[in-house]
């Protein structure tokens, strides 16, 4: 009797006080997952998803990069710049690369595009115009995906559907192996040709999909496949007798044709329309514009930011020069080396060293900074911010001391450190922005970078960022990739005229002939044009020039001023170009600059690239996860 | 009639008795207090008397009532009472808090004189348990619990968890912060962060933190299967805390001190030019063979004359003046109870600033506001009302953390450098890296930064005794929390100059124009609704309780985050051009629990408690929800069996002996590795896409993405914690002496792991779901003793406890290896969990011939990078390089709870005098030596201290000059990480950096004196207290040589320290 009582009186509290069943007050709706259902049925939701899979396409370069990899520190690798932070001179002090750099392997990514290609390919409420682009963008980033992998890896293995684990224990079915590096190539030629007709010419979204995008991804994939199938010979230890890495010299030519077809269709307007960029009467300016113009005729794919809007880069806080900086101690990290100053022409079609001595060895002396750099390709002012360069409005300030009358140097660990110079005191006796041995943040090669960086107010400070766009395709590479393609086939007056057209935008008015095109002068070209921007490590590998340029030798200046336009000039340290005040009264030098070849201390390393290194390593997990994938060579 | 409305609330009685008979008449005591007013109607003979203690000194305050009545008064200061008897056979009761209870029958008296016998044994203690409390005569579960007069004397700083270092058995203490407001980490045996329950409410622990002190009665720890009743995230013990309830005579207290606060310990450094200039003259010379420092200039420095070789100490700049940081609270409370109300309403304010100046400043306002009213007959009514604003303010300054940089700036800048342009103190000096001058970090310059929590909490309970049953209550308790956090923080922009003495000017040169604003808002929202049920009666010997509680519980968590960048440092708000980042969310979690538990006793001898314990929890799959947590413990108290007493006799030496033991099995839906996070993300268990994974630019417009949330995880649900608890309680010699012992092993299962023998290819693009897998167990042990005594007028005691407990992985699921060696490094199956690997360093090179010899390539580099002082590393493999097979264990777990707890108390009273002194100590925990303590110079910073004891030559400008042996090695100027000093193949952590603490310290130190009553009564005051109270006085510990806080964890040595207090209060009671 009391325990009845007692649980009617429990029960009866406990219906007042909860109205809710159990399981619904324990359901409670999450206000942050969609259903595929719902996604795919309204295109907002679609594009959201394929926002996602767009800020995921992987490039080596990027501006944002990746936390462990900071945008600007790619951009400092293979000698063509130098790294001044602390915690990054290991590029500078090694003796060449792990085997599992540069290795990527995202397959989740893949996944997620096939699921989005399936379900897009489903989706009963979307109109077929909608659903097509999707479609198309969604292969569109797979095939670019598979050309990152590619480049990378070699051949991968291909998977084009999501696979599904059924619980069963049995894995095998799920287990592909690589396909050949020919069959990856081939199959982003062949999407590119499926795709392109899905989208519409009158596209002009440029951080989106578009036929233009999709043909200078074929042109330049094709490109790089030629150049395997051709230059692999020179390498024949770097294969695999299956074909998964390597690509027979005989499919060299139907690439390059391939190549030159696809790069036609976006030069001859059929894709849409692209120029070159020509905007600004001084061309280092336009030069460096078409990098911060938006607007730019000349981007065909690029990675947008947008200030205020959510998504920025560093770059500019991490590069800007220090006494420029929006942001107290962030700057100055990338410095752009000498090596690659000295490669870009004088006026006149030559290569020349920087004259720093004259024929009997005595310094020459320049009234201004810049005046040792005049007369040369105005694209080196435009992607290298020199001494006494103009950024914002303010001159930097680089020299490494002052040099007296009896070759004495006075010389300090910062500017804010005086020192004593015979007849003027205490003064400062370096710049503000470098160059001291070791000093972080401030050049160290006398060098900043000014590809990519921001003028706009605030972009250096870390709060606000920088909204530059990232360009992963663009015109005058198009230009270029025809070119090589030609050439290869064998067309060089084609090659000449493409080249020009990029050169005459540089200011280099004196058009090559029919005999100036070379394989050294595409070479050229390729890196005085399109440096930082993530082409210099893919194009040596493709001509299998890494070998040659990065051999793990140390180097002298004699050997950096010599063979200047040499595809296989070696460049294993980075070395800087140090001005120094002249400071002997009464002399008629007193006051002018003076410079020197500097390989800053930090260096300590020189780049030796291994034949191992042609292909990035695939990792135990991946090998031992799967026993289809055979290992790379040479390692 | 009236004696049928037993009443039993938990939480809230806290008279002592002994027999169930004397609980009988006290409970009718006050229940017939609470009931009515009408007393005063028949009999009336005056009685009076005085209560003494057995050692003659009168006692204020006790409790003096007849039986069966609520009429009762009062002894006055001087013991005496005086009242009116309702007839000649009253039975007057006497009672007391720590004395045994008293019934005298009237029989014609008219005076007595009573002398009550103390309760030396806290036997009769209530302790606060699960959904009620108990005797600790009859616990079987082990739980500690300590207690206002604890806690009361510790002004260490400003929250709960500091103040509780040492006092409870099993309790773990690390304080690595000693910043305004920090807390101390508080763990359970080590089994991971605990449950906090406030007043039968589950808390976060900043709620627990944030109490005011003075408002918490008793902290009761439940260690073992007696924390199950709390189930699903029970597995880590809990902490169960309760508020002061009213009492007595209506009266104020007010209890006030103020403290001046100095850094423990903090890293030296150079502190003139000379020295710094001559020790890296010679760190660049080890490096680089030379430097540019010339012996001239040295000299310069070393004279000092010139105005551009001068010196400047930064820590004293920084630390010295702000020595004798204030820390004050003020608490004043009003409480009492009357036969139907009982009321403790209390307000508190405590104000703490910091060595870093007194714009680092910690402030908070409590309010506790508990009062009950009967209502009806059997029905009582009760609102607790909890409230706080807690501010924290300081100068917004760059980076994460603003306490940073001024602590940073000790190390960082050096001697050379200046505050000022010119000393002008209208100039920031720019010194390269301005961010570190102190000059800058003020609110003036850098920026303000301002924090409030505020917070309310209301409990709603209701208590009726059903009419007709004997022992059957009903009670519910509604429960709302809100708690608001608002944070302003504004960055300035500024400038810094550089004097040119040539013109006289100073030059903008630096500074930032980077203006940083954000605003946080959050918003938690806790709805707790409980309905319990307890029947409790005896039959003869038989003790039979029981306890029903239906529980749900719902959280709301809100937050919205906004940054701008203002165009002006005078424009406060926030405004929509220049903002530029928003982030929102909102979660919910709710939670349902039904609990049973049934308590026996067979006349005080045999106990036995069962409890059970249903959970279901939001975050799992709809049929992976529901969780059982039972449990089950027995006592036997030995000393109440007949033989027993017999063999004892009466004036024993053992007084009473309890074995108990418990089982039971806990839950938790957290995280192990981080309670703050659930154990799988919410929703794992529904397919779809997340919304809001980041923002990508497609035409120009921001969009926010979406990503595929990835294989979906239906299959995880509760880890399962099985605690078994085998201990003793004791007290001996008279009950001056008790203690317990406890061994405890805890075996958790169900920890997250993926299967390994089926594998998947990565190229599918996901792993296999999370599945509960893995197991690992703590275990230890644990015991307390406490002794009092009076040797005359002193009485004293003197207590202390000490706990081990150590964790061990068990089973992983199958686990592969390539080889032995790799099973060998990287095995987790049956050994001690948190161990760190690292390098055994044999010792230091002598020379360098011995380094020209040596086989074993010690830095990877083939010995090139060697001078004499760099570290040997034992090449334990013997092939003759140092790698990651050389590591072994050498720590205990970088950053974790010591292994080894103890504390013991000291206590003396000697008429007005009290002495009280606590001291705390740990051992079995790591900390190493990184960065600033590992490195000279680093970040081109001065030279701390420690260094000057390395390596050098005698002839620093001779690199031929003999070397003479120092404790470090030879300082180096930016080495880079690959130094193999530093690190070696990625491994920074060996023998000569990394080092096993132990410490002892003493915590509270106080000398009190309470002043004669009769002085103060004719200022009404009833009582007044003066104090003196030092609190981390000095402690014996390992880590002094390098100037570090044994607790710190931060391995750059620059954690914000403990602070020493020296403390000045005032109780007084009116």
């Amino acid at each position: 009797m009391k325990k009845i009582s007692f649980i009617t009186i429990y029960a009866a509290l406990l219906i007042t006080v909860s109205c809710k069943k159990d399981s619904d007050f324990l359901d409670v709706p999450p206000k942050q997952v969609i259903t595929a259902e719902v996604a795919f049925s309204d295109p907002n939701l679609v594009l959201s998803i394929l926002g996602d899979l767009y800020n995921r396409q992987r490039d080596f370069s990027s501006l944002d990069g990746f936390t462990n990899e900071p945008g600007w520190r790619t951009f400092a690798d293979f000698s063509e710049a130098f790294p001044s932070e602390n915690g990054s001179y290991f590029l500078v002090q090694r003796t060449g690369w792990g085997y599992n750099e540069w290795a990527i392997w995202d397959y989740t990514y893949i996944r997620e595009l096939n699921l989005f290609i399936q379900r897009a390919t489903a989706a009963t409420e979307l109109t077929d115009a909608d659903k097509n682009r999707f479609i198309a963008e969604g292969r569109f980033l797979r095939a670019n995906y598979y050309f990152e992998l590619v480049k990378r890896m070699g051949g991968v293995p291909l998977i084009t559907e999501p696979l599904d684990y059924d619980f069963s224990g049995n894995v095998s079915v799920l287990q592909v192996p690589r396909a050949k590096e020919s069959d990856i190539y081939d199959f982003i030629i062949s999407e590119a040709e499926a795709i392109k007709g899905l989208l519409s010419v009158g596209l002009t979204d440029k951080s989106r999909a578009t036929p233009g995008a999709v043909l200078a991804m074929e042109a330049r994939a094709a490109l790089y496949a030629g150049s395997i199938a051709k230059y692999g010979v020179t390498t024949p230890q770097v294969a695999l007798s299956g074909g998964e890495v390597g690509i027979p010299s005989s499919m060299a030519n139907g690439y390059y044709t391939k190549a030159l077809a696809a790069a036609q269709a976006i030069i001859t307007g059929t894709a849409g329309s692209y120029s070159l960029y020509r905007q600004l009467p001084d061309l280092s300016d336009n030069f460096a514009n078409l990098f911060l113009d938006k607007n730019s005729s000349e981007s065909i794919f690029v990675e947008d930011f947008k200030a205020n809007g959510g998504k920025t880069h560093g770059f500019t806080t991490n590069d800007q020069p220090y006494s420029i900086s929006d942001e107290g101690l962030d700057a100055g990290r990338l410095n752009p080396s000498l090596n690659l100053v000295e490669a870009f022409e004088k006026l006149d079609n030559t290569y020349a060293p920087l004259a720093t001595n004259d024929a009997a060895g005595n310094p020459i002396f320049y009234t201004d900074q810049l005046d040792i750099f005049a007369g040369r390709d105005a694209r080196l002012a435009g992607t290298v911010l020199l001494p006494n360069g103009l950024f914002k409005g303010k001159r930097t300030e680089v020299f490494a001391g002052y040099q007296l009358g009896n070759g004495t140097i006075i010389t300090s660990g910062d500017a804010t450190l005086p020192q004593d110079v015979p007849g003027l005191g205490r003064v400062q006796v370096v710049g503000k922005d470098g160059p001291v041995n070791g000093a972080e943040f401030r050049t160290q090669t006398g060098f900043y970078i000014r590809k990519y960086l921001d003028p706009t107010v605030g972009s250096g400070r870390r709060g606000r960022g920088s909204d530059i766009n990232f360009i992963r395709y663009r015109y005058a590479e198009v230009l270029l990739n025809a070119a090589e393609a030609a050439f290869e086939l064998g067309q060089p007056a084609v090659a000449a005229g493409y080249l020009n057209q990029v050169r005459s935008r540089a200011g280099l008015t004196v058009p090559l002939t029919v005999g100036d095109i070379t394989f050294d002068r595409i070479v050229h070209e390729r890196r005085v044009e399109l440096v930082f921007e993530g082409h210099t490590l893919f194009d040596m590998k493709r001509w299998r020039l890494a070998t040659v340029v990065w051999d793990g030798n140390q180097m002298t200046v004699a050997d950096l001023v010599s063979n200047i336009g040499n595809a296989r000039k070696r460049n294993t340290q980075p070395f800087g170009l140090w001005p120094y005040k002249y400071y002997n009264p009464g002399n008629i030098n007193n006051g002018k600059w003076l410079f020197k070849e500097v390989k800053p201390s930090p260096v300590t390393g020189a780049n030796r690239f291994q034949l191992g290194n042609y292909y990035s390593q695939i990792s135990d997990d991946i090998l031992s996860a799967n026993p289809k994938i055979v290992r790379q060579p040479n390692q | 009639m009236r004696k049928s409305l037993l009443l039993r609330q938990e939480g809230y009685v806290r008279s002592h008795w002994l027999y169930p008979k004397s609980v009988f008449i006290i409970c009718t005591v006050i229940i017939c207090m609470f009931l009515s007013d009408r007393v005063f109607a028949q009999g009336q003979i005056k009685i009076s008397g005085t209560v003494i203690d057995s050692t003659g000194a009168v006692l204020t305050g006790v409790a003096v009532k007849f039986r069966g009545t609520q009429t009762g008064t009062t002894t006055d200061v001087n013991g005496k009472f005086s009242l009116t008897a309702p007839d000649a056979n009253s039975v007057l009761v006497f009672s007391y808090i720590g004395f045994a209870s008293q019934e005298v029958p009237l029989n014609g008296q008219t005076t007595f004189n009573i002398r009550l016998k103390a309760n030396n044994t806290s036997l009769q203690e209530v302790v606060v348990t699960g959904f009620g409390t108990q005797k600790r005569e009859s616990i079987t579960g082990s739980i500690s619990s300590v207690t206002s007069k604890d806690i009361d004397r510790v002004h260490a700083g400003s929250t709960v968890s500091t103040s509780l270092a040492g006092k409870i058995p099993g309790v773990t203490f690390r304080q690595s912060e000693g910043r305004p407001g920090a807390t101390a980490s508080l763990q359970i045996r080590n089994m991971g962060s605990p449950l906090y329950v406030i007043d039968g409410i589950q808390q976060d622990e900043g709620q627990f933190n944030n109490l005011s002190p003075n408002d918490v009665e008793s902290i009761s720890v439940l260690k073992d299967g007696s924390a199950a009743i709390y189930g699903v995230r029970a597995a880590n013990g809990v902490v169960v805390v309760t508020t002061k309830k009213g009492s007595g005579d209506a009266r104020i207290n007010i209890d006030a001190y103020t403290g001046y606060q100095n850094f423990y310990r903090f890293p030296n450094v150079t502190t003139n030019a000379y020295d710094y200039m001559r020790y890296l003259a010679e760190a660049q010379v080890n490096s680089n063979g030379s430097t540019s420092i010339t012996p001239a200039e040295l000299e310069k420095y070393k004279a000092g004359t010139d105005p551009a070789y001068r010196s400047f100490n930064w820590r004293d700049y920084i630390l010295k003046e702000n020595n004798n940081a204030p820390l004050n609270s003020v608490n004043a409370n009003f409480t009492g109870a009357t036969e139907r109300v009982n009321y403790y309403v209390s307000a508190t304010n405590l104000h703490q600033s910091s060595q870093l100046g007194k714009e680092y400043l910690f402030n908070r306002s409590n309010i506790q506001s508990n009062v009950s009213v009967k209502v009806a007959n059997g029905l009582k009514v009760n609102l607790n009302i909890n409230g706080r604003i807690e501010t924290r303010e300081n100068p917004g300054v760059p980076g994460l953390d603003d306490y940073g940089l001024a602590k940073f700036a000790v190390l960082r800048n050096t001697p050379l450098e200046r505050p000022y342009a010119n000393d002008n103190p209208e100039y920031l000096n720019d010194i390269g890296h301005t961010e570190s001058n102190y000059a800058f970090l003020n609110k003036k310059l850098s920026g303000v930064f301002h924090s409030d929590w505020r917070v309310l909490q209301t409990n709603f309970g209701a208590e009726y005794q059903i009419p007709g049953v004997k022992g059957l209550t009903v009670k519910g308790l509604y429960s709302y929390y809100v708690a608001d956090y608002l944070l302003n923080n504004q960055e300035y922009t500024y400038n810094a100059y550089t004097y040119r003495p040539a013109t006289n000017t100073y030059d903008v040169t630096g500074g930032s124009t980077n203006p940083w604003r954000e605003r946080e808002q959050r918003k938690e929202f806790a709805k707790t609704q409980q309905l319990q049920i307890n029947y409790n009666n005896t039959f003869g010997k038989n003790t039979i309780g029981a306890t029903l509680v239906s529980e749900r519980i719902e959280l709301q968590h809100l937050r919205n985050w906004i940054h701008a960048s203002p165009v002006s440092n005078n424009l406060p708000l926030i405004y929509f051009p220049t903002a530029d980042q928003y982030q929102d969310s909102d979660n919910k979690e709710t939670r349902i629990g039904y609990i049973g538990r049934l308590n026996y006793n067979y006349d005080n001898k045999y106990y036995l408690e069962a409890s059970a314990r249903r959970d279901a929890s939001y975050l799992f799959a709809p049929d992976k929800r529901v969780g059982y947590f039972p449990g089950v413990s027995v006592g036997w108290r030995i000393t109440q069996e007949g033989f027993i007493k017999k063999l004892l006799g009466d004036n024993s030496f053992l007084n009473d002996l309890k074995i108990r033991a418990s089982y039971a099995v806990l839950g938790d839906d957290r995280d192990p590795g981080n309670s703050a996070n659930p154990i799988v993300t919410p929703y794992a268990y529904l397919p779809g896409y997340n919304y809001n994974t980041g923002t990508a630019i497609i035409g120009g417009n921001a969009l926010v993405t979406s990503a595929d949330k990835g294989l979906v995880t239906t299959n995880i649900s509760w880890l399962k914690s099985k605690i078994t608890d085998i201990g003793m309680d004791f007290t001996l010699l008279n009950n001056k002496l008790s203690g317990t012992v406890d061994y405890f092993y805890r075996k958790r299962s169900g920890l997250l792991d993926r299967k390994s023998d089926v594998v998947l290819p990565l190229e599918v693009g996901y792993l296999l779901p999370l599945e509960n897998l893995r197991s690992d167990a703590q275990y230890g042990a644990e015991f307390s003793l406490s002794y009092n005594s009076k040797i005359g007028d002193v009485s004293y005691n003197v207590g202390g406890n000490f706990s081990y407990s150590r964790q061990k992985n068990l089973e992983s699921y199958k686990p592969l290896f390539n080889n032995s060696l790799d099973q060998y490094r990287n095995s987790t199956v049956n050994r001690y969990a948190n161990i760190d690997w690292g390098y055994e360093v044999t010792g230091q090179f002598t020379s360098q011939e011995q380094i020209n010899n040596y086989t074993v390539n010690n830095d990877g580099r083939g010995n090139r990078t060697l001078i004499p002082g760099d570290l040997i590393y034992k090449d334990q493999n013997g092939d003759g390089k140092i790698d990651q097979y050389d590591e072994r264990p050498i720590g205990f777990g970088y950053g974790r709870q010591p292994n080894i707890n103890f504390g013991f108390t000291l206590g003396a009273a000697y008429k007005g005098f009290d002495f009280h002194a606590d001291f705390s100590g740990g051992a079995g925990f790591t900390w190493f030596q990184n960065w600033e303590t590992r490195w000279a110079f680093q970040n081109n910073g001065n030279l701390n201290t420690i260094f000057e004891d390395r390596w050098h030559r005698t002839d620093p400008y001779d690199v031929n000059s003999t070397w003479i042996p120092g404790k470090y090695p030879a300082n180096r100027v930016n080495p880079s990480f690959t130094h193999s000093d530093y690190e070696l193949n990625g491994q920074r952590n060996s023998t000569f950096w990394l080092h096993g603490v132990k410490y002892l310290r003493a915590r509270t130190i106080e000398l009190g004196y309470t002043l004669p009553t009769g002085l103060l009564a004719k200022a009404k005051i009833r009582k007044a207290r003066v104090y003196i109270n030092g609190y981390n006085m000095f402690s014996f510990d390992n880590l002094k040589q390098y100037g570090v806080d044994p607790e710190t964890t931060d391995d750059n040595g620059l954690q914000f320290p403990q602070s020493k207090v020296l403390n000045f209060g005032v109780n007084l009671t009116f």
